[in-house]
């Protein structure tokens, strides 16, 4: 972001004036320790330009973030998206079948089509794309693109630069798909490609993160270092399966409560992510009892306060199915709202040796992420953990993810050796030792541990890295006391501690960073897409290399000038 | 469909034939075969997107093609409410966005307009009839159900924007701005007093996690605030002045030559470190609070999904629902997205219902209807086991296995009589294969003429056409019956069974034993929601002639002014829905 205001043409800074409500003001230059300055604001768009030439062009942008199940489209410099387009059956019907708005059919329970996968026929793209149909991808984008432009952004025919957001390691298939529509119909001069982990980082204002993007067919583990994706891993465990447990949860309660002899209930899709998204929660807390073993009493204050939330005398609620043969109302014990998310997310019960690679649970997924990360950049992720995707909304989830990959730290230290074999007995009891030993420190100098900079070398192998008492370091202090003058607070080092921090979500990072005029890495030319395809890219492929020497890292740089060729990033 | 039998679809081709660029064909997993060879696959998800009524349809006249609303470029006329029908101008739809900033709300609950209503209380009468509220007509949903009152029947966005949920007064996004600025200054003066105690810490946001516009607004100045730190970094920042342009762009010339380029290092912009520059940390009383009050308020408490998306984010129970501006609408023009024509053109006043120009399909491409034809005996000795009536017949449930004839009714909008050729696959594609049979797919459609042609008796009346076979003959390579500007032909169709796939045994033809229920047929078989619908691709094909200059808008009648006739085709795909077949 640094150099978006060096030399190229439109230099401007976002003079957001038209965005509701942000108006940037020149005191907010005051709050940096610099002289006071001519602001650099629309300066000069162009040899020739006039001042007030570049006044309007923050306009000129739309921003679409693409999920799997999701397109939200807005304008930069707004906080939430103009619109959120979903891909149901109800949505790909054809041009005049009006069957959606008939009374009766809201009553009648929806049949999944035959072998589909659950939820699939909801979802805009599966990421298994051996048995898809791309050219329908494209179709189901494109309606919903001509929506998003004709009933929302309602825009006057100028042509828009888009900015997409999009998950990394997007198949090259859909890419193709997706930019074809967007430049076809959408007529974009160009498209920049942002990744969304990264954008997730950005609108939680940080530069460095551990993104757990909790989607529908996958959750991915990003840690972003400096605006950098440093390494990645995914699990299975995500929306799909949690909503599909949702709706075993609800059959064989549904089927519970039917006379005896009627057929079994088959709740709908819609039904089941209903109930998720509505009254579906996440307990708080595990209930398993190994935490005691390494928490001292001192460790877990938050968790203590709500021991007693989900044992509470049994409370019920009741969900009304109209859909239901005959019509029905479920009363299910609020207890059982949680198992789903306990059972999919979690599954604690399960050892993990029966894991696969693709299908760990949240917490060991997080904790493996962090293990496999340099020690520098997981001081800085793990007190950064930004958890994200439409899963996430769900009460209790995030605080829950936190609590077991605290508890897995505890338990286990960055210690990569997982079973010590005779030795653990040994093992375990010097961890204990050490973490006696710690607390009795950390009772003693409480803040000077916390506004401590990287440990510079890990001591014997045995003790966890992110719980030894850091050395004091001459060079570090006045490195600190460096990086003070120009202003960072003591929070922005935070490190080493287990901390989560919200975000507003991808669409917002990638509002924000439309707004100040980030130029992406991966911006493609309309011309040059049309011509080549997505293979006019690998030439340049070295394009990456160059910027990653700016400080917004490989993806978000500031503006190169004019470029002879486009890169596909980490798309590539 | 949900379109009721028998209907008519029209496919539309433009997007396979304009974008064929080489990466969608390879891309689209379309059968290898030639284009031409391929017939139109009505059961193929694809094709949902293709396929238009011909209402739906425009018509490009120099481009002599349908346009359909995927290959149209739509230009926005004018932007307006569709609540208050106020004319919103383009200024104003950029800087407030696209929500009507006057009266008009939607129910949060249930999408119906809301009504401004007093609640002015009739003995105590208060000066300015208020307190007022929103309320839904509908579902009866108000404003006073999240504790928001109006002191105003007017100006109800500006009202609403200055009330929380609760009746809480709210700053509105300017006041908010400067308090945090405000607070942003105080923190700063005390971390340069060297005051980091604890002692007096600001406030932290009271209840819960702060609202998202909030927090996106923090984010939003603090990256402008750390972009604009990074500024002096640049080699050429120092002692320039910058309120010139010329020596502005004069020095970037200088120094923005790649080879030249050396600038020290930026020091790296740092990361938001406070609520105020928009970090927010995870909060897990919050969370707990949720649930909480879901366990206590249950089902009947929470948004359902649709209810969501309306809302802004972060809504999950009905006490933060807020009333929705309603949604601006648009009039807009198109064009042919190959010659930029415009094909429709409403008139600019918002009242008005009128075109300017419209370009229709239907006035250019023939229209196809299905009819049933009452059976008659096809054979003399082929009993036919009940004779439904034509008045009765159901289009929903249609009897696999026993031919039904049909009548295709052609009608020509063009004022040259047509040559028309249809084709169709014999068998139709999808899950339940049918047997169709055109008897007569190549004939010829009269003219359009002036609709008072047939009531004055120009032409002789319907029934007496030449080759009526209204004797009850259908024979094969006959019309049926041929009036002014139209034509029906017979078209014989076996329906396939539900289960032909499955089980070989059943031999078409035997289709009267298979009585079975409904409610079992749907559970058995591998059918999905539409595949018992009975649709036949037909693919249309005219020719005529027409004047070389004669513009179709009106004139037409006025002679070919040089004579010069000019031989024309068109062909298209349409998609004919004969019935659901009930197995």
């Amino acid at each position: 972001m640094a150099s978006s205001v060096s030399g190229e043409r439109k230099v401007s800074v976002s003079h957001s004036r038209s965005a509701r409500g942000t108006t940037p003001r020149v005191h907010d230059l005051a709050s940096t320790p610099e002289a006071p300055r001519t602001p650099q604001y629309r300066s000069s768009s162009g040899l020739y330009g006039s001042p007030g030439g570049s006044f309007r062009t923050e306009d000129d942008y739309v921003v679409i973030e693409l999920g799997s199940r999701y397109v939200k489209g807005g304008f930069p410099g707004e906080s939430s998206p103009r619109c959120t387009l979903s891909f149901g059956p109800d949505e790909q019907r054809r041009v005049g079948d009006y069957r959606q708005w008939d009374p009766a059919y809201t009553q009648r329970r929806r049949k999944r089509p035959h072998s589909w996968s659950w939820g699939q026929e909801y979802e805009l793209y599966p990421l298994d794309l051996r048995d898809v149909d791309v050219g329908l991808v494209g179709d189901k984008f494109q309606r919903a693109m001509r929506e998003a432009y004709t009933k929302y952004f309602m825009l006057d025919p100028k042509p828009r630069r888009v900015l997409l957001a999009m998950p990394p390691r997007m198949p090259h298939a859909l890419i193709a798909t997706v930019l074809e529509v967007l430049f076809e119909s959408c007529h974009a001069p160009s498209v920049t490609l942002l990744s969304s982990p990264l954008l997730a980082t950005v609108a939680a204002g940080l530069r460095s993160a551990l993104v757990v993007d909790i989607g529908w067919a996958e959750t991915v583990v990003t840690a972003v270092y400096e605006y950098r994706e440093v390494s990645e891993r995914r699990s299975v465990r995500a929306g799909k399966p949690l909503s599909e447990q949702m709706a075993k949860l609800l059959n064989t309660q549904l089927d519970d409560d039917a006379a005896p002899g009627s057929p079994k209930s088959n709740v709908s899709f819609e039904e089941a992510n209903e109930v998720l998204t509505r009254v579906g929660w996440c307990k708080t807390r595990p209930k398993s009892n190994r935490r005691t073993l390494y928490f001292p009493a001192r460790e877990a204050p938050v968790l203590d306060e709500f021991e007693d939330a989900p044992e509470a005398p049994d409370p019920t609620i009741t969900i009304p199915f109209p859909r239901h043969s005959p019509p029905t109302e479920l009363t299910i014990m609020f207890a059982d709202l949680a198992k789903p998310a306990e059972k999919v997310l979690f599954s604690i019960e399960t050892p993990l040796s029966e894991f696969d690679d693709n299908e760990l649970p949240l917490h060991h997924l997080i904790y493996r992420t962090l293990l496999s990360l340099p020690i520098d950049v997981r001081r800085h992720c793990m007190s950064r953990i930004v958890i994200t995707g439409g899963v996430s909304a769900m009460p209790g989830l995030k605080t829950r993810i936190l609590a077991e990959v605290d508890a897995l730290v505890q338990q286990r230290g960055w210690d990569p050796v997982r079973s010590y074999g005779t030795a653990s007995a040994r093992h375990e009891q010097l961890i204990r030792q050490q973490k006696e030993k710690l607390a009795v420190q950390r009772e003693e100098g409480d803040d000077s541990l916390s506004s401590m900079s990287d440990p510079s070398n890990p001591d014997p192998p045995s003790l966890p890295a992110g719980l030894q008492k850091q050395e004091l370091d001459q060079i570090d202090a006045k490195l600190e006391q460096q990086a003070l003058k120009h202003g960072p607070p003591p929070p922005c080092s935070t490190g080493g501690v287990i901390r989560g921090v919200e975000t507003l979500g991808v669409w917002a990072g990638a509002s924000l960073v439309a707004q100040l005029r980030v130029k992406g890495i991966v911006e493609i030319d309309r011309d040059r897409f049309l011509k080549d395809g997505l293979h006019g890219a690998s030439r340049e492929k070295d394009v990456s290399v160059v910027p990653q020497r700016q400080s917004m890292g490989p993806n978000v740089v500031g503006g190169k000038g004019e470029r002879a060729g486009w890169t596909l990033g980490v798309w590539a | 469909m949900a379109q009721p039998f028998p209907y008519t679809y029209y496919a539309c081709d433009c997007y396979e034939s304009r974008f064929q660029s080489p990466l969608a064909k390879r891309n689209s997993r379309a059968p290898a075969e030639d284009e031409e060879e391929r017939t139109f696959d009505p059961s193929n998800p694809r094709s949902n997107y293709s396929l238009f009524p011909l209402e739906h349809l425009l018509y490009c006249e120099d481009c002599r093609q349908i346009r359909c609303p995927r290959c149209v470029v739509e230009e926005t006329l004018n932007w307006f409410c569709p609540s208050c029908l106020f004319e919103v101008p383009s200024s104003v739809v950029k800087s407030d966005g696209n929500r009507c900033t006057r009266n008009c709300y939607n129910c949060p609950v249930c999408t119906a307009p809301m009504t401004v209503s007093s609640l002015e209380d009739p003995a105590d009468p208060s000066p300015s009839g208020g307190p007022y509220i929103l309320s839904c007509p509908y579902c009866h949903w108000s404003t006073e159900e999240i504790g928001i009152e109006f002191e105003k029947p007017t100006g109800i966005t500006g009202q609403l924007a200055k009330i929380a949920n609760g009746g809480k007064p709210m700053q509105t996004q300017k006041e908010r701005d400067k308090e945090r600025e405000r607070r942003k200054e105080a923190e700063r003066a005390r971390r340069q007093d060297r005051l980091t105690g604890s002692g007096d810490e600001p406030p932290q946001s009271n209840t819960g996690s702060p609202p998202h516009d909030d927090v996106f607004a923090s984010l939003s100045s603090f990256y402008k605030s750390q972009l604009a730190a990074q500024t002096p970094s640049n080699p050429f920042s120092h002692d320039v002045s910058f309120t010139s342009p010329s020596s502005f762009s004069r020095i970037m010339n200088l120094y923005s030559n790649p080879k030249k380029q050396k600038r020290d290092k930026p020091t790296p912009m740092r990361e938001a470190a406070s609520a105020l520059e928009g970090l927010t940390l995870h909060d897990p009383t919050v969370d707990t609070a949720t649930i909480e009050r879901l366990k206590t308020c249950g089902w009947s408490s929470t948004l359902s999904s649709t209810q969501q998306l309306a809302q802004p984010p972060g809504a999950h129970f009905t006490s933060s629902l807020r009333p929705i501006a309603t949604l601006l609408h648009t009039k807009r023009g198109k064009r042919c997205a190959t010659c930029r024509h415009i094909l429709s053109k409403p008139e600019s006043k918002i009242t008005s219902t009128r075109y300017k120009i419209k370009l229709l399909a239907l006035n250019h491409i023939p229209r196809l209807s299905l009819r049933y034809l009452s059976p008659l005996p096809i054979t003399p000795n082929h009993p036919v086991p009940q004779t439904p009536n034509p008045a009765n017949f159901s289009y929903d449930n249609i009897t696999s296995g026993l031919p039904i004839h049909f009548l295709l009714h052609l009608s020509n909008p063009l004022f040259d009589p047509i040559r028309v050729t249809l084709a169709t696959p014999s068998t139709t594609p999808g899950k339940i294969a049918s047997a169709v049979t055109i008897l007569c797919p190549q004939f010829d459609v009269g003219a359009n003429t002036d609709v008072w042609d047939d009531a004055l008796g120009v032409d002789p009346p319907r029934s007496g056409s030449v080759t009526s076979a209204s004797d009850g003959q259908i024979e094969a390579g006959k019309v049926w019956d041929r009036g002014r500007n139209w034509t029906s032909v017979v078209i014989e169709i076996v329906p396939g069974f539900k289960k032909s796939v499955t089980s070989g045994w059943k031999v078409p033809g035997a289709g009267g034993e298979r009585e079975r229920g409904e409610g079992s047929a749907e559970q058995g078989d591998d059918l999905d929601e539409d595949d018992d619908v009975l649709e036949i691709p037909i693919f249309v094909r005219i020719e005529f002639e027409t004047d070389v200059l004669g513009e179709e808008r009106g004139e037409e009648r006025g002679g070919a002014k040089e004579g010069l006739k000019e031989k024309r085709e068109e062909a298209f795909w349409t998609v004919v829905g004969v019935g659901r077949i009930a197995g």
